[in-house]
C-alpha cells in the first residue's frame, strides 16, 4: 500500500513535471509552428523574477505572479523585435531562438552570477509509512492539471480561442475577415511565454536558481511536444503519461542518467514509428 | 552569379596561397592557433553540406564529432604500439562515423522524418552521447585499456602521424598546420564538384520540392542518406583533429552549445557558400576566442547576437553579404 501509494506519487509527480516544463512549447508550437529553443530561458526568467521580487519582500504567490508578468512582457519584447519576421520560417526560427537562448542564459550568468540564493520550498510535508512527501509537489500535480483545463477553456470555447485557432488555419482568410493577425499572433506567442514564466515561477521554490534551470526543462519540454504530435492540446496528456511513466520506471530500476537517455531514446523510437505522435493515434482511433 | 564567379576563383586562390604562407612570416605561437581555427572549418563545411545545400537542419554534427574523436583516440591508446597507428586509427575512426551516420540518416529518411523533427532527433542523439560520456568517469567504463574518464574527459591518444625509416613524421609540427590546410583544400574543392555533380544538383532541387525531384524519378531518400553519411565524416574529421591537437577530447564537446556553434559559423558566413563557410569559420572562431579572454558568457553572446541578427536581416549570411558589398564598392571606384 505505501509502496503503492509511493509509485503513483512518483509517476504523477514526472508525469506533471513534462506537463507544466511542456505547455507554455505546446502553445507557441501547436498554435503558431514556432520551434522555440529559447523556452529554457522564459522558463528562467520566470523563475528569477520570483526570486527577485520575494527577495524584496513580497509574499510568495504575489511574487509568482510577478515572474509570470516579467516573463509575459519578455515574450512581447522578443515577439516585437524578433519573432514576428520569421513566422513561416519554421528552420530559422530554430536557429534565431537558439541564438536568443544563448544570449539570455548568458547574460544570466554575468548579471546574477553562477548561483543565487533559492527560496524556501513552501507548505511542510507529510509521512506515508517510511516515506515523506512534500506537500507542495502534491499542489503542483493539481496546478498542472487546473492548466490545462483553463487552457482548453482558452482556445476551445473562449471568442480569442476561435479567433487564434482561424488565425493559425487560414492567415489570410481570417484577415480578410476583420481579425487583426499580427494582434492574434503576438497574443497567442505572450501566453505562450507566461505559460513557460509560470513554471520556473512554480518550480523555483524546490530547486536551486542557477541561470542554466531551464536546461533542466528543455529536454522534457521538447520530448513532451514532438511525442505530442501536430496538435499538442490533444495529445500532452497521453504523451506526458507515458514518458513519465517510462522514465520513472528507467529510473526506479537503474538511475537517473540511465532515465534520460532511455527517455531521449523513445522519443526517436516514437518519431520514427509514429510520426504524428499521441494526437495522431488518437485521432486514428476515432 | 559573377560575384560568385570572382568568389570563387581569385578570392579563393589568394587566400589559400596567404595560408600556406603564413608559417613562413609568423611566429609558431600564431601558426598553432590558426591550426586550431582551421580545423573547425571541417564541422562547419559538413553543415554548410546538409543545411545550405540539403535544407536539412541536423543538430547531430556535435555528436558525430565527439564519436570520430573518442573513437580516435581509443584506437590510438589500445594500438599505440602498431605501425602506422597515427594514419589507420583516423581513417578507422573516419570509417566508424561515416557507418554511424549512415545508419542514423537511414533511419531518419527512410522513415520518411524531415523539416524540423530531424533538428530534433538529431539533437536527441547529441544529448544521448554527451550523457551517456559524462556518466563513464569510473574505472569499470574502460575500451580495451582506454579510460573514458567521464566528465574530464580522456586523453593519451598518441598523434596523427608515422614513422617512417627512422624519421617520425608527425602532423604535431604546428599542430599539423600544412595537414589541416591541405585537407581543408580538398574538402572545399571535393564538396564544390559534389554540389555541381548530377547528385548534388539532385540535393539542390529536392531542398525545393521534394516530391516533385521524386516525381520525375530521382532518389530522394538515397540522395539524403548519402548527403547525411558525407557530412558526418567532415564533422568526424574535425573531432579528430580537435583531439590530435589538443591531446584530448571532453563530453562536453557534445553538448548544447558545442551543437550550436557550427550552426552560427553556417548562418553567419553564408550557409550555401563552401568557401565563405570556411573563411567565416575561422573569423568567428579568432573572435570568440579573443572574447573569452573576459570570460566565455561575452563570446557566446556574441554568437547569439550573430546567429538573431543573420537570420533577422541577412538570410543568405553576413560574411557573403560584405564580401559582395566590397566587391561592388572595388567596382565603382575601379570602374569595372
Amino acid at each position: 500500500m505505501v509502496l503503492l501509494f509511493n509509485i503513483i506519487f512518483q509517476v504523477t509527480d514526472a508525469i506533471s513535471f513534462l506537463l507544466l516544463s511542456a505547455i507554455g512549447l505546446a502553445v507557441i508550437f501547436g498554435m503558431m509552428k514556432i520551434i522555440n529553443l529559447a523556452h529554457g530561458e522564459f522558463i528562467t526568467v520566470g523563475a528569477y523574477g520570483t526570486v527577485v521580487t520575494a527577495k524584496m519582500g513580497l509574499p510568495l504567490p504575489i511574487a509568482m505572479a510577478c515572474g509570470v508578468l516579467v516573463t509575459v512582457i519578455f515574450g512581447f519584447i522578443l515577439e516585437r523585435l524578433i519573432i514576428r519576421y520569421i513566422y513561416g520560417r519554421p528552420l530559422d526560427s530554430v536557429v534565431a531562438t537558439w541564438g536568443i537562448s544563448l544570449i539570455v542564459s548568458q547574460a544570466f550568468l554575468i548579471i546574477f552570477g553562477p548561483s543565487t540564493e533559492g527560496l524556501k520550498s513552501p507548505l511542510g510535508s507529510f509521512q506515508v509509512g517510511d516515506y515523506s512527501f512534500s506537500e507542495y509537489r502534491i499542489l503542483l500535480i493539481f496546478v498542472s492539471f487546473l492548466i490545462l483545463v483553463l487552457l482548453y477553456l482558452l482556445f476551445m470555447k473562449s471568442s480569442f480561442g476561435t479567433l487564434a485557432r482561424a488565425t493559425i488555419e487560414k492567415p489570410v482568410t481570417s484577415s480578410a475577415l476583420g481579425v487583426d493577425v499580427q494582434k492574434v499572433y503576438t497574443i497567442t506567442f505572450c501566453i505562450g511565454a507566461g505559460l513557460a514564466g509560470l513554471t520556473g515561477a512554480l518550480y523555483i521554490p524546490t530547486m536551486t536558481a542557477v541561470p542554466s534551470l531551464g536546461q533542466a526543462f528543455i529536454v522534457s519540454a521538447f520530448v513532451s511536444v514532438v511525442t505530442a504530435g501536430a496538435s499538442p492540446f490533444v495529445g500532452l496528456v497521453p504523451a506526458a503519461a507515458f514518458l513519465g511513466s517510462f522514465q520513472t520506471g528507467i529510473t526506479f530500476f537503474y538511475h537517473a542518467t540511465i532515465g534520460l537517455i532511455g527517455l531521449l531514446f523513445a522519443v526517436i523510437m516514437i518519431i520514427r514509428f509514429l510520426p504524428s505522435g499521441f494526437s495522431g493515434l488518437i485521432k486514428r482511433g476515432r | 552569379m559573377k560575384n560568385l564567379y570572382f568568389l570563387k576563383n581569385k578570392l579563393q586562390t589568394t587566400t589559400f596561397i596567404i595560408l600556406a604562407m603564413i608559417p613562413v612570416f609568423v611566429d609558431s605561437y600564431y601558426v598553432n592557433n590558426i591550426s586550431f581555427f582551421m580545423l573547425w572549418t571541417f564541422i562547419a563545411l559538413s553543415l554548410s553540406l546538409i543545411w545550405g545545400k540539403g535544407g536539412i537542419l541536423s543538430f547531430g554534427q556535435a555528436a558525430f564529432f565527439g564519436l570520430a574523436g573518442y573513437s580516435f583516440g581509443i584506437i590510438g591508446i589500445n594500438f599505440a604500439d602498431v605501425f602506422g597507428v597515427g594514419v589507420w586509427s583516423v581513417i578507422l575512426a573516419l570509417i566508424i562515423t561515416g557507418i554511424f551516420g549512415l545508419i542514423v540518416g537511414y533511419f531518419l529518411f527512410y522513415g520518411g522524418i524531415y523539416d524540423v523533427f530531424v533538428g530534433i532527433v538529431t539533437l536527441s542523439i547529441t544529448l544521448v552521447f554527451e550523457t551517456f560520456m559524462s556518466q563513464t568517469a569510473g574505472p569499470e567504463w574502460t575500451v580495451g585499456i582506454a579510460r573514458l574518464n567521464g566528465f574530464n574527459g580522456m586523453q593519451g591518444m598518441p598523434s596523427i602521424g608515422i614513422n617512417l625509416f627512422g624519421h617520425n613524421f608527425e602532423a604535431l609540427d604546428n599542430k599539423g598546420y600544412y595537414v589541416i590546410l591541405a585537407l581543408a583544400v580538398l574538402a572545399i574543392y571535393l564538396l564544390d564538384k559534389l554540389a555541381n555533380s548530377k547528385f548534388g544538383l539532385v540535393l539542390s532541387a529536392s531542398k525545393e520540392d521534394r516530391l516533385r525531384v521524386q516525381s520525375l524519378g530521382y532518389n530522394v531518400k538515397k540522395v539524403h542518406m548519402l548527403t547525411f553519411a558525407i557530412s558526418s565524416v567532415l564533422a568526424g574529421m574535425s573531432g579528430i583533429l580537435y583531439t590530435n591537437w589538443g591531446g584530448f577530447i571532453t563530453p562536453e564537446s557534445m553538448g548544447l552549445v558545442s551543437a550550436a556553434l557550427p550552426v552560427v559559423y553556417c548562418a553567419a558566413s553564408g550557409k550555401n557558400n563552401f568557401f565563405a563557410v570556411f573563411l567565416g569559420t575561422i573569423l568567428l572562431v579568432w573572435i570568440s576566442q579573443e572574447l573569452a579572454i573576459n570570460g566565455r558568457q561575452f563570446a557566446l553572446i556574441f554568437m547569439g547576437l550573430l546567429l538573431v541578427i543573420a537570420t533577422r536581416y541577412f538570410p543568405d549570411g553576413m560574411f557573403l553579404f560584405f564580401i559582395d558589398l566590397l566587391k561592388k564598392i572595388t567596382q565603382k571606384v575601379i570602374g569595372n
